[in-house]
């Protein structure tokens, strides 16, 4: 079994997200559990960054990552799209099946 | 410890030695007392929440003075970034907690303070800044709840401060010692004062020289010798004293307010940071008041938990589907976000100020404050709409819990057969408290005269608008010529 990736993960603070940014990792942590390891920003061994926003806004400061690949994330569908973009990457290829999309929770809009 | 947790923050409360009165008797443990409790609930999830990865970036900032990872609310703003994220900040606690989180009002006093503290210093050649930073630095390592507190009682509107009959009507110094000063007189309506490590005092209005004796600024312990801390009643207080816990409404949190009583109270000199300097006195004020009506993004949050329980009500009622029920949630929201815009505008149009600390757009903060005397009356004249008399009628929860009569309630209460009675009950019960419970003290009241009553500022956004420049260009426009 291969070493799996370590992506740092970033939330913005949360003031008035459209989607459960929670609930929503936690099916990136499911649905690349094989492939990737979610782990905090500040780990010193990642490969990159992916940042975890509520609106299109995405307030967050990326200027402390600037040295690393950012992906963001806004909404339901940008987190049910991002194991196809990071495969893109070479990142999550051991991924089978594309239809187990994040399930709606009672707080998404 | 830069950043405590909820225990640490609790933990550290108790370490207090407070002089609290409620009730006519002194409060001997003020972090368990049943009625103080959920407003230190509310307190500690300022501490909490700093360390979840999903609201860090709001809740936490890094420290200008020794770059460290901070709880935002003891941070300096150094950028419009910092700004709006305060803004931010507001609503999410509000939109976690439904009540007032007593936080801010010690982060808007520091804020102003880093201010004019450094302007009275450019003026006068004195130390206040320095003196001010090494506190704040004190507060960010120790990571403090602050109580800003500056409505003194006033007496008599018609006189100032020196002209009163009483002069305690105004926090003034009646002494001045080698190393230090003493103090005399009170602050009013001070929110979260119990649960609060530093009280930071400012002037409550503009002074003339013959006020000066009036106009000072410091911070002391909230426990220091000589404070006296008289708790304000709220309306179904005692219910958190009864049986079961559903007919508090709010579960978890609440807010409180204190008279604070300075009798004769030392203030050593490295902890006073404005000193019968009177031509500031209205500036701190000022810089105060706009920075803590940008606060009032709070209520926006408060809002959310209001809206979702009036939507979670009209479902639980069978009344959801309704158009002029949509209507209403929508003209709920509506309202809600225009509360938001204020606050965000004030901050995405703040600016940097001589001592580097970022400032508000003073016009739109009091716009924002402004509504938020009015929008939320509104909301909660939609949420009892749409909620129902039922919300007033309601038996209590020990009538629900008896065996002889708790039948009736459950069957004559009961609507939308999905939903049990006792959730419907537990939901009218949390629009009662925040729209006329312990929580309207903060949704309502607090959002009329905190932070200035209207009038207040409807005189601050006429003399701040350009009439000058929109007439001109009325005139233009329309044909005028003549200059009149």
């Amino acid at each position: 079994m291969s070493k799996k990736h370590r992506i740092g993960l970033k939330y913005c603070g949360g003031c008035t997200p459209r989607y459960d940014r929670v609930q929503a990792v936690g099916y990136l942590r499911e649905r690349l559990k094989d492939s990737v390891e979610f782990v905090s920003y500040e780990d010193p061994d990642i490969v990159g960054v992916l940042v975890v926003a509520g609106c299109p806004t995405a307030c967050v400061d990326l200027t402390p990552f600037k040295q690393l690949p950012v992906w963001v994330v806004t909404s339901r569908q940008e987190v049910e799209d991002f194991p196809a973009t990071i495969r893109t990457g070479g990142i999550g290829n051991e991924l089978k099946g594309e239809d187990d999309s994040f399930p709606a929770s009672s707080a998404d809009s | 410890m830069s950043l405590m947790n909820a225990k640490q923050y609790e933990e550290s409360l108790r370490k207090l030695n407070f002089n609290v009165w409620m009730f006519g008797k002194k409060v001997e443990n003020v972090v368990d007392n049943p009625i103080i409790r959920p407003s230190m609930n509310a307190v500690a999830a300022t501490y909490e929440f700093a360390h979840y990865p999903e609201y860090e970036d709001l809740m936490t900032a890094t420290s200008h003075i020794t770059g460290k990872k901070v709880n935002r609310f003891c941070h300096i703003h150094q950028s419009v970034d910092d700004l709006v994220k305060k803004s931010k900040m507001g609503r999410l606690l509000g939109s976690l907690t439904g009540c007032c989180f007593q936080r801010c009002v010690g982060m808007d006093a520091m804020n102003a303070l880093s201010m004019t503290t450094y302007d009275i210093d450019q003026k006068h050649g004195t130390e206040y800044n320095k003196r001010f930073l090494k506190y704040l630095e004190y507060v960010q390592e120790n990571d403090w709840t602050c109580d800003g507190a500056m409505t003194d009682p006033k007496g008599d509107r018609g006189k100032a401060p020196h002209q009163q009959d009483d002069p305690d009507m105004f926090m003034h110094v009646v002494e001045e010692k080698k190393d230090g000063i003493v103090v005399r007189g009170a602050k009013c309506h001070q929110t979260g004062a119990v649960n609060s490590h530093e009280i930071i005092i400012m002037p409550t209005i503009s002074m003339r020289e013959e006020d000066k004796d009036y106009a000072i600024s410091f911070a002391l312990p909230a426990d220091a010798e000589g404070i006296t801390y008289i708790m304000g009643r709220q309306s179904c207080d005692t219910r958190k004293l009864e049986p079961g816990t559903m007919d508090r409404g709010n579960q978890l949190y609440g807010g409180h307010e204190a008279l604070v009583v300075f009798d004769d109270v030392f203030v050593p000199w490295e902890r006073v940071f404005m000193y019968k300097e009177w031509e500031f006195a209205g500036q701190l004020v000022e810089q105060f008041a706009s920075y803590h009506r940008q606060s009032y993004a709070c209520k926006a949050g408060v809002g959310d938990v209001l809206i979702g329980a009036t939507q979670c009500i009209a479902e639980y009622n069978g009344a959801n589907k309704a158009s002029h029920v949509k209507d209403k949630i929508i003209e709920m929201n509506h309202l809600n976000e225009t509360l938001f815009c204020g606050s965000i505008a004030c901050a995405a149009e703040g600016h940097k100020e001589p001592s580097g600390t970022y400032y508000v757009n003073t016009l739109l903060a009091n716009v924002c404050k402004q509504n938020v005397t009015r929008f939320p009356y509104e909301i909660s004249r939609l949420a009892q709409d749409i909620a129902g008399g039922l919300m007033v009628t309601l038996p209590s929860e020990e009538d629900f819990r008896s065996p002889e009569i708790g039948k009736w309630i459950e069957k004559y209460y009961r609507a939308n057969t999905a939903v049990s009675t006792e959730d419907r009950m537990r939901m009218l019960r949390l629009i009662e408290n925040i729209t006329l419970g312990t929580a309207a003290v903060g949704y309502l009241t607090e959002s009329m005269h905190g932070a200035g009553s209207p009038q207040a500022q409807r005189i601050m956004i006429s003399r701040q608008v350009n009439l000058e420049e929109k007439k001109k260009v009325a005139k233009k426009l329309s044909g005028v010529t003549k200059d009149e």
